[in-house]
């Protein structure tokens, strides 16, 4: 399923997609889902991104991005101006998650989250059998959330939003049993429930 | 580059935003490059505070000094001759030769001085635009600017909307912040208060230089930064010098530099030119008359590439923030970039190879979906 070297949710959020839809990404990095979107799905394609390189990267691509930091950029777009509105990947890195996901509702008709499962296995069997809870100190990597999907819907839940799909996956593969266990990311569509 | 200034001349009369007239206009400009057969290939360029018609090359072999955005403009850069034909004039209330304060008044047969009227950034577009279709030009590929520049880009857009496919706004605000009103305010002072200035009145006499070296002096605190300070001149001495002089002559590097610029200034500028430019800053405000600025950008159909720099407290990113959140409230294609820079105001003139970069992509898909 998996186009080649695509993350399997991205490839998962471009299935989703209808065509010619409006879509926001937040934190869209060098662009390559938007410009995947738009070669696919033609959709009309917006962006904002915190880093100058990335914006840059994304220009280069002939994308329309902003500069700016999504924790308070949302404020800017009217009600409903997206038909879809993406964090990939992101949503472990906010400091706060409620603010920027309500938001997300506001301006686009749907919100597509994807996120690592904390509760997938390996994770777990890192956190008894490694070396316990918590990041690599040396890594250098910024700090996150650990998310798992019973967490998820707990937060869907507390902004409002109703689950309207769920895809699971371990690698490329969809996942069936055990999803807590199983899933390595996840990808979730939510609207606003009325 | 060899290139010529030229002149155009409109007999009529403009009204300005004021309601007052002005007529007959002279504008000064310059053209690079060719405009293409379906004309679609022209960028208008335009000019800062202290700028002129001369963006780029020189006026003959000799030249000395290249126009003022020369490593922006010319074959292969980043608004590129060889493509694009690029047009700059000077701005009416200019003093380089466009009407202006230093201009004959023809009912009077004298120089207008202080009769001349407030010009505006809409003014001194209306003009532009006078001399666009004298050029036989429809539609401008983009219209761009830094500082003074792109509120003439951001006004382009605003009241000809269906004559500007893109614009590039450079270090720019849809509306002067009370922090550079004051930083206005201020040189506007210092020229007021040379006994030489005369209400204006000084041209055949002494000009208001002392006035004008003050008021230029601070534009150039405000167009650099403190860490562009410290590097271009630290605590150094000037001519090398290793102890302190016990003395009032400007000693330290920053204040010759500012002692040099602003006398130098002096010979090129009209005091009074500078006094109406700066109040077609203040008076810049697109919101005007209505109840916010999202509301000037109603009927705006151009992309919009925004660019602030860091290091910029004249016209700080907050401002190009503002501006991003009115063009988005009005489903305007805009992107936004801030570029991390030390050099402060100057940046748009300095950052030039992160610029080209950034105007080549965009123009790209700006022609690319016209």
């Amino acid at each position: 399923m998996a186009l080649n070297g695509i993350r399997p949710d991205l490839d998962a959020i471009i299935q989703l997609i209808p065509p010619k839809a409006r879509v926001l990404d937040l934190g869209c990095g060098d662009g390559e889902l938007l410009a995947q979107l738009i070669r696919q799905k033609q959709v009309v394609a917006r962006g904002v991104e915190l880093s100058e390189v990335n914006v840059r990267a994304c220009i280069a691509r002939g994308l329309s991005v902003r500069q700016g930091n999504i924790e308070e950029g949302l404020a800017d777009y009217p009600d409903g101006a997206f038909d879809y509105v993406i964090l990939s990947q992101t949503l472990a890195y906010l400091d706060h998650p409620i603010p920027v996901v309500s938001e997300m509702l506001r301006v686009g008709k749907r919100a597509v989250i994807s996120f690592e499962n904390a509760g997938y296995w390996r994770t777990r069997w890192r956190m008894f059998f490694g070396q316990g809870v918590g990041g690599d100190l040396c890594s250098g990597e910024v700090r996150a959330r650990a998310i798992t999907l019973p967490q998820f819907e707990a937060f869907a839940a507390c902004v409002d939003a109703r689950i309207e799909s769920v895809r699971l996956f371990a690698n490329d593969r969809p996942v069936r049993l055990l999803p807590n266990w199983q899933t390595k990311v996840a990808v979730y569509v939510l609207s606003r429930a009325q | 580059m060899i290139v010529q200034t030229q002149y155009f001349h409109y007999d009529g009369e403009i009204k300005l935003q004021s309601g007052a007239t002005l007529g007959p206009i002279t504008l000064a400009y310059e053209t690079y490059g060719r405009l293409n057969e379906d004309r679609s290939n022209a960028i208008l360029i335009c000019h800062a505070w202290s700028g002129d018609a001369h963006v780029a090359g020189r006026h003959s072999p000799d030249d000395p000094k290249p126009g003022w955005w020369d490593d922006a403009v010319g074959p292969g850069k980043a608004f590129d001759t060889d493509r694009y034909f690029v047009v700059c004039s000077n701005v009416i209330g200019g003093c380089s030769g466009s009407t202006g304060p230093s201009s004959i008044n023809p009912k009077t047969g004298r120089p207008y001085g202080l009769s001349f009227p407030i010009v505006t950034i809409a003014d001194m577009v209306e003009a532009q635009r006078l001399l666009t279709d004298h050029l036989g030009i429809q539609h401008w590929l983009t219209v761009t600017g830094g500082s003074m520049g792109g509120m003439q880009a951001l006004q382009w857009t605003v009241s000809y909307p269906s004559r500007v496919k893109s614009a590039i706004v450079l270090a720019a605000t849809a509306r002067l912040s009370p922090q550079t009103i004051a930083l206005n305010e201020v040189p506007r002072q210092a020229i007021y208060a040379d006994p030489n200035w005369n209400n204006g009145d000084y041209y055949g006499k002494t000009p208001p230089n002392a006035g004008l070296a003050v008021a230029r002096m601070i534009g150039h605190i405000t167009f650099l930064s403190d860490a562009s300070m410290r590097e271009k001149f630290g605590r150094r001495l000037r001519n090398g010098s290793d102890g302190y002089g016990w003395r009032f002559d400007p000693e330290f590097e920053v204040e010759s530099y500012l002692n040099y610029r602003g006398h130098s200034f002096t010979k090129r500028f009209d005091a009074n030119s500078f006094l109406y430019l700066s109040k077609a800053m203040d008076y810049f405000d697109l919101s005007y008359g209505l109840p916010s600025l999202a509301d000037a950008f109603r009927k705006v159909t151009a992309k919009f590439l925004v660019v602030s720099y860091t290091s910029d407290w004249l016209y700080p990113s907050w401002q190009s923030k503002e501006l991003v959140r009115a063009l988005l409230q009005n489903d305007i294609d805009v992107t936004y970039v801030e570029i991390d820079s030390n050099y402060g105001h100057d940046a748009f003139l300095l950052e030039v190879d992160r610029l080209a970069e950034l105007t080549r992509d965009f123009l790209k898909r700006v022609e690319k979906t016209h």
